[in-house]
């Protein structure tokens, strides 16, 4: 019966014309004009002074020598020298982009971080983030103002397949009815699935690494998202002075666990060649 | 033909190989056919390739023609730039090329193919600019600590003034960074050796070996290894109680004098393998030669 009832249900072409294709060509080509004004918004990067690149570098030393540390390439003593330098250079503070702290007595003193409003370099980071969201939010918003306002409880597109009750809530968002079948979608549903649906034809478009796709921004709501997308320029505050203390106590870790790789290399290589008897396990 | 170009040109730029006449050959005709529209965006990068490659082969016009496309596209580009440079550097003009460097640096002093390029001039200019070479290489490789070539150019540097020393602790550096490639590896025992650590040295051409896990079909680094090995243990042999600054411990005696004659064996192997069989032309002076 439930069969004979959906089957009866007709939906005009009109709806089809005035409805179903303006909001997929709308979403389509508001898609496409945020990849171009994100692309006009993009400053570009910043250029960091070789202070700063150093500084940034100094922790990846620090880290290489570390990973390295249970099977080391280089011999005892010029680990040591260079884990000793390390560590000197970062209680000295060498590597500080604005060169060591400069009152020696208060050094134990932990000073306050920098608030990132007050740093103008990390607040324009901070304002390109934002800008990037606000391109995002306020299309997606002003199409769903739009759907809402004009095609309210509209049935848009009957799906060719059949599916379980449990996507009722999904496809049939803004229609209020507990017996229509559930490949009816209403067009409120259709609009969130063009939301996630039109990346593959952004892609299409306008190549792999496009800014059209506004679900992928779902995941960094926040206005300091721009931190993934340049990792170069230091967004948050990082206090490097307490980093490079920290590190500090990292590497004589890692002497501990420190062995060179030819340490038996000559056993091995006999052994190898079965100059003498292999290792009894 | 003109996709099977385009895809040779884009391994060749992938894989950075120098096949300099080859490039400008198929760019030409690349060029001449509008190519450049089929390539879409990778003819950017396509031009920036035969630009280099056909300064490489002084033919500077067509050069000049794609860094002039490549300006107009990506105008103050650090990219661009640094083409530029080295197209006056092509004319064989250092101090002209160093002054645009130098003012290019100041634009952004933390370009670092600029900055690279700098060095190379500094270095081509011989021994009168050797202290401002180091020095500047220095800065460079303590700014960005992970550019392998920057530590491989400075312990050649240091090797070529003799300081063996200073050459050595930059290698440590680039094994650090690139553990895994044998000929790194080798080059620091051959430099150990030069430096007279003659423990060390035997203990890293061994690692050399150890690396190889190659069945069969040696590497030609463990090749050059063995002759290392041969060298050491010998040396080591016959003079067992020479003082030596080594912090490296040494193996025993008896494990020395087996070294010794795997070393022997290997290469005696290498130059004369057993399968050609019978008695071969040379074989006795070569182990001769190479002594107990």
């Amino acid at each position: 019966m439930s069969n004979s009832a959906s089957s009866s249900l007709y939906l005009d072409p009109q709806i089809r014309d005035w409805v179903l294709f303006p909001i997929t060509i709308v979403m389509t080509l508001v898609g496409i004009l945020r990849h171009y004004v994100t692309i006009l918004l993009t400053s570009s990067p910043k250029k960091l002074t070789r202070a700063a690149i150093r500084e940034q570098h100094a922790l990846l030393r620090s880290q290489i020598l570390r990973s390295t540390a249970s099977n080391s390439p280089i011999p005892p003593t010029f680990y040591k020298s260079i884990s000793a330098s390390l560590s000197h250079d970062f209680i000295a503070g060498t590597y500080l982009k604005d060169g060591p702290p400069k009152d020696e007595g208060n050094d134990g003193a932990p000073q306050p971080p920098l608030n990132p409003l007050t740093n103008p370099e990390q607040m324009e980071g901070m304002m390109d983030g934002m800008k990037k969201q606000m391109v995002m939010m306020i299309p997606q918003m002003v199409i769903m103002g739009w759907i809402n306002f004009f095609f309210q409880g509209f049935v848009a597109i009957k799906l060719p397949f059949p599916l379980t009750l449990g996507f009722k809530s999904m496809l049939q968002r803004g229609v209020e009815t507990q017996d229509m079948d559930v490949r009816w979608v209403s067009s409120l549903s259709w609009y969130f699935l063009n939301f996630f649906g039109l990346n593959g034809v952004y892609r299409l478009l306008l190549g792999n690494d496009n800014s059209a796709d506004s679900s992928k921004d779902l995941a960094s709501t926040s206005p300091f998202g721009g931190t993934r997308s340049q990792p170069q320029a230091p967004m948050q505050a990082q206090d490097y002075g307490k980093l490079f203390k920290a590190e500090r106590d990292n590497l004589e870790l890692a002497e501990g666990l420190y062995n060179w790789s030819a340490k038996n290399v000559e056993l091995r290589i006999l052994r190898k060649f079965g100059k003498i008897p292999p290792a009894k396990a | 033909m003109a996709t099977s170009s385009i895809e040779k040109l884009a391994t060749w730029r992938a894989r950075g190989t120098r096949v300099s006449e080859q490039i400008v050959q198929q760019g030409v005709m690349m060029l001449e056919n509008g190519g450049l529209r089929k390539m879409g965006d990778e003819a950017w990068s396509f031009l920036e390739q035969l630009a280099l490659a056909s300064m490489d082969i002084g033919r500077l016009e067509l050069a000049d023609e794609c860094i002039e496309l490549l300006s107009e596209q990506f105008p103050g580009s650090p990219r661009v730039e640094c083409l530029k440079g080295i197209r006056i550097e092509a004319e064989n003009k250092p101090k002209e090329a160093l002054e645009f460097y130098e003012n290019a640096l100041l634009e952004d002093e933390a370009n670092p193919a600029l900055w690279k390029r700098q060095i190379a001039v500094l270095r081509s200019q011989g021994s009168s600019f050797i202290l401002r070479t180091v020095n500047e290489l220095t800065k460079y490789v303590d700014t960005f600590y992970t550019d392998i070539e920057g530590w491989l150019e400075l312990a050649d540097i240091y090797a070529e003034l003799n300081i063996y020393d200073l050459s050595l602790q930059t290698l440590a550096h680039v094994l650090l960074l690139a553990s895994q490639n044998p000929f790194h590896v080798l080059r620091f025992a051959e430099t150990a050796y030069t430096v007279g650590d003659v423990p060390l040295a035997l203990k890293t051409f061994l690692r050399v070996i150890d690396m190889d896990d190659s069945a069969g079909q040696e590497g030609n680094a463990t090749k050059r290894a063995w002759w290392g090995v041969k060298l050491a243990a010998a040396r080591l042999l016959s003079f067992p109680n020479s003082p030596s600054e080594s912090q490296t411990s040494l193996p025993s005696a008896e494990y020395l004098r087996l070294l010794n004659e795997l070393a022997r064996e290997q290469l005696t192997g290498t130059y004369f393998p057993t399968s050609v069989g019978g008695k071969v032309h040379g074989r006795d002076a070569f182990v001769a030669w190479l002594g107990k």
